[in-house]
């Protein structure tokens, strides 16, 4: 369809300042945080469900593709118009439609930030608990999408675990419900499906979520210790010893340089890594549980471990572990994060085969992760500019993803499979698998009018 | 400036953006706008597309890059901490080469050039506040030679809703008993607008002429009320007098008991950091040293304060650009200042003022701002 004519047909449902197609946009919307770039046809800003109801049925007769976006903070290309098409940015959707205390839910449009729900409970006490580290511009739409982590989900899960049911746009516009306020549904669990298929199946426009009252108290440790391999081990231990904390992250040396560069979290500079350890819960029995932990770190060599005094002080570590990825460009322009997960078991060999690998294809590699999930981040550092140390960078990448799958864990932890992992899924999935996945595919979107060329390899796709 | 420099001084610094979009969180312009290119991110990724020969300067990128304010809350909050303002005023710099740029802005550079001032009017008008004063020295505060030069600016100069500045100012400096002139028709615009406007090579005339008049005065110190005059002198002008805000001034004056409070002044205020005192200049703790100096003043902190505060939409010269963005941005100011509760917002930055205010009357939303020299001189006299 002629470009002229799509945007005149979509301003008719949105209006004409909500339709943008100048070359500017069209840049502009062809990125997000990963390394892939695409081009769309033209942007859309929704601003209801009805509204998103009508695009997708004037896209669906015109075979126009859509991929639906948040704040385009994507780490593998799920939000990457690859085959042109509409991109619908819900930025316009971001209202919190309800905040039920009693009923500990909360209901969302998909365009709100994370944290600006997260805030918004704060004042009844209330926290909603998936804490992705891009939670103060990430959206719930987006969180939906990819079924996002963060550190609290060690303890918590992951935001499947705490969406309970949405209204969803069908790849024919209908409108249905999944799911609902109550914990178990009947009939199948689509929002089970739903949650983490990365905008291929359906279009959520309003999410129902769990809340919970905040924890009456935290405590945040820092383990310091001289040896990145102690400090694997101290989270086997600490795991195995049958407590689970609220998060257990690791940074390790380059990262800290980065982050203390960028802002002073009070991460030692001499250390080889640290352990970010937080417990909440009941006051009653934390100290021991806390002392418990400490007596693990020092038998596993720790050099010393810090309490934070204050919520300043708690607030700082955590900016510092936030802001990891973004900080590691002060020491090259550019990283690539690898997203894999491995058995805890296996952390501190995986992380030595890593770093191997960074030295093979002289990479610098940092490392900020989920330690308590076994969800590694091994940042490569490189330079975009570079071509062909980003060839490097895919394969490094690549092999990062095999030696995980092959330790027994997997190639995503939580950002997602997109554009970028799509080949590697073939490491973790046999050819029956991928076609079952594909049935699920075929039954909620027989047009692949949803975000094509995401998620499942295209060898199998026509299988 | 040529596209080609662009590349040369900016490609280093744009290529550490990641994308990883956490300057949307905080970007005033996005947060009213909603699309992509209102942000930060969008902002580094065009001027990157034109250095690497991806885009033309289309009229989309001449409506982005004016259209930002300046407050760097963007770099504040970014781990790398990208220079995005650098990259949008280099941009600005290249689009006013191409003579793409808003037409608002020739209005101004004429205005500076036949009056040196940012107002229609003559720049011998621009101590017309002193007559409101009442009873004054002879010398009506222009004196040949002093030790203190107050450089007024020209918005407090030229617009009758920010008289109250230099008015209370002088006052204040009076009382004190600083040996202080102002200059009159001599003060000639500091440059600000002019840098703002990608036109910064106009502003030599400026520089010279003002850096000049310091040195004619013997003035060892010259103090602005004016946080943008005061930022483009600190990173501008060279000249050995010593360069202070007014809330620094203040606050030395406090210390070496010239100003003294008597009885304070029992109220619950707010303070607003103006961008191009706080985050661009660094000075954070004089004007609250001050607020807490005056007895029974309660001060409360907005929810973005010091390095977080958020900008009022009149930064950058916006408001001239594109006064409906910078008023929703202002909305959004405003809001921020209910929630503290507070009776009134105090700032120190006529520009913040006349932002806040403007739409405040606007709206018929009852809420006092008061720069900051209002409310020391009202605890000097009461």
């Amino acid at each position: 369809m002629e470009r002229e004519k799509m945007v005149e047909e979509l301003a008719g449902i949105v209006g004409k300042e909500n339709v943008l197609s100048s070359e500017t946009d069209l840049l502009l919307y062809g990125y997000d945080a990963s390394l892939f770039r695409g081009r769309p046809d033209c942007i859309v800003l929704p601003g209801s469900t009805e509204e998103v109801s009508k695009i997708v049925k004037f896209a669906r007769a015109n075979g126009i593709h859509i991929v639906a976006r948040g704040s385009g903070t994507n780490l593998s290309g799920g939000t990457i118009p690859t085959q042109g098409g509409i991109v619908l940015h819900f930025s316009r959707m971001n209202r919190v439609l309800e905040i039920d205390i009693e009923n500990q839910r909360a209901v969302v449009e998909p365009g709100i930030f994370t944290l600006v729900l997260k805030n918004q409970l704060a004042r009844y006490g209330y926290i909603y608990q998936p804490d992705p580290a891009s939670e103060k511009v990430s959206t719930l739409g987006g969180n939906f999408g990819e079924n996002s982590g963060g550190p609290h989900c060690l303890k918590y899960g992951v935001t499947t675990n705490h969406i309970l049911g949405a209204e969803v746009v069908l790849y024919d516009g209908e409108v249905i419900q999944v799911g609902g306020k109550a914990l178990d549904h009947p009939g199948y669990d689509l929002t089970g499906v739903l949650v983490g298929s990365e905008g291929t199946l359906g279009i959520a426009t309003k999410l129902i979520l769990r809340i919970m009252p905040k924890p009456e108290a935290v405590k945040t440790m820092l383990a310091i210790y001289n040896s990145l391999e102690d400090a694997g081990r101290t989270v086997s231990a600490i795991i195995a010893d049958g407590i689970i904390p609220a998060t257990l992250e690791m940074i390790d040396r380059l990262t800290i340089k980065a982050v203390e560069e960028s802002i002073h979290a009070g991460f030692p500079l001499d250390a080889e890594a640290v352990l970010l350890i937080e417990l909440d819960g009941l006051k009653d029995g934390m100290e021991r549980l806390a002392e418990r932990i400490m007596e693990i770190c020092r038998k596993n060599n720790v050099r010393e471990v810090k309490v934070a005094k204050t919520e300043a002080e708690r607030a700082q570590l955590w900016a510092g572990r936030r802001g990891a990825f973004g900080a590691v460009a002060r020491l090259r322009p550019n990283y690539f994060v690898c997203d894999g997960t491995v058995p805890r078991t296996r952390l501190p060999e995986v992380l030595t085969r890593v770093m191997e690998i960074g030295r093979r294809y002289g990479l610098a590699i940092a490392n900020v992760f989920h330690a308590g999930d076994g969800n590694l981040h091994p940042l490569i550092l490189f330079d975009e500019r570079n071509e062909e140390e980003l060839r490097k960078v895919h394969l490094a990448g690549s092999e990062i993803l095999k030696l995980c799958a092959d330790a027994g864990g997997t190639i995503s932890g939580e950002h997602g499979i997109g554009t970028e992992k799509m080949k590697e899924m073939l490491f973790v999935f046999n050819s029956q698998d991928i076609a079952a996945m594909k049935k699920v595919k075929k039954a909620f979107d027989p047009e692949d009018v949803y975000n094509p060329g995401k998620v499942l390899p295209e060898q199998t796709l026509s299988a | 400036m040529k596209q080609e420099e662009l590349k040369t001084l900016l490609y280093d610094e744009i290529a550490k953006c990641n994308r990883c979009g956490f300057c949307l969180a905080v970007c005033p312009v996005y947060t009213v706008k909603g699309r992509e290119w209102a942000t930060p991110r969008g902002k580094n990724a065009l001027i990157r597309a034109i250095i690497e020969n991806k885009i033309d300067w289309t009229p989309e990128i001449e409506e982005t890059l004016f259209r930002c304010t300046g407050c760097r809350l963007c770099t504040q909050t970014c781990f790398p901490a990208v220079e995005t303002n650098q990259g949008v005023l280099a941009g600005r710099e290249c689009l006013v080469d191409r003579r793409q740029y808003p037409k608002v802005v020739d209005r101004v550079v004429e205005a500076l050039e036949k009056n040196f001032n940012i107002s229609g009017e003559s720049n011998q008008s621009r101590s017309m506040w002193v007559e409101g004063l009442g009873e004054v020295p002879d010398h009506k505060f222009q004196k040949e030679r002093a030790e203190v030069i107050y450089f007024v600016g020209c918005v407090a100069a030229f617009y009758p809703m920010a008289h109250k500045i230099p008015q209370t100012f002088v006052r204040i400096l009076d009382r004190a008993g600083v040996d202080f002139t102002i200059l009159g028709g001599e003060e000639w615009c500091c440059g600000f607008p002019l840098i703002q406007a990608g036109m910064k090579e106009k502003m030599g005339k400026l520089v010279e002429h003002n850096e000049q008049k310091v040195k004619e005065v013997g003035a060892k110190a010259v103090v602005f009320a004016c946080p943008s005059c005061y930022h483009t002198w600190k990173e501008r002008y060279h000249t050995d007098a010593e360069l202070l805000h007014s809330t620094q001034f203040m606050e030395r004056l406090i210390e070496e008991k010239k100003i003294a409070f008597n009885n304070g002044i029992e109220r619950k205020v707010t303070y607003h950091d103006p961008c191009d005192l706080g985050r661009n200049s660094g000075v954070y703790d004089p004007p609250r040293n001050i607020l807490r100096k005056i007895p029974n003043l309660h001060l409360v902190e907005l929810e973005g304060n010091r390095q977080l505060s958020v900008c009022c939409g009149g930064g950058g010269d916006l408001e001239m650009i594109d006064p409906e963005l910078s008023a929703a941005i202002a909305q959004r100011k405003v809001e921020e200042i209910q929630r503290t509760g507070a009776d009134e917002v105090v700032t120190s930055c006529q520009q913040c003022i006349r932002t806040i205010s403007g739409y405040a009357r606007k709206h018929k939303i009852k809420i006092r701002v008061k720069d900051i020299t209002e409310v020391v001189w009202e605890a000097m006299v009461k």
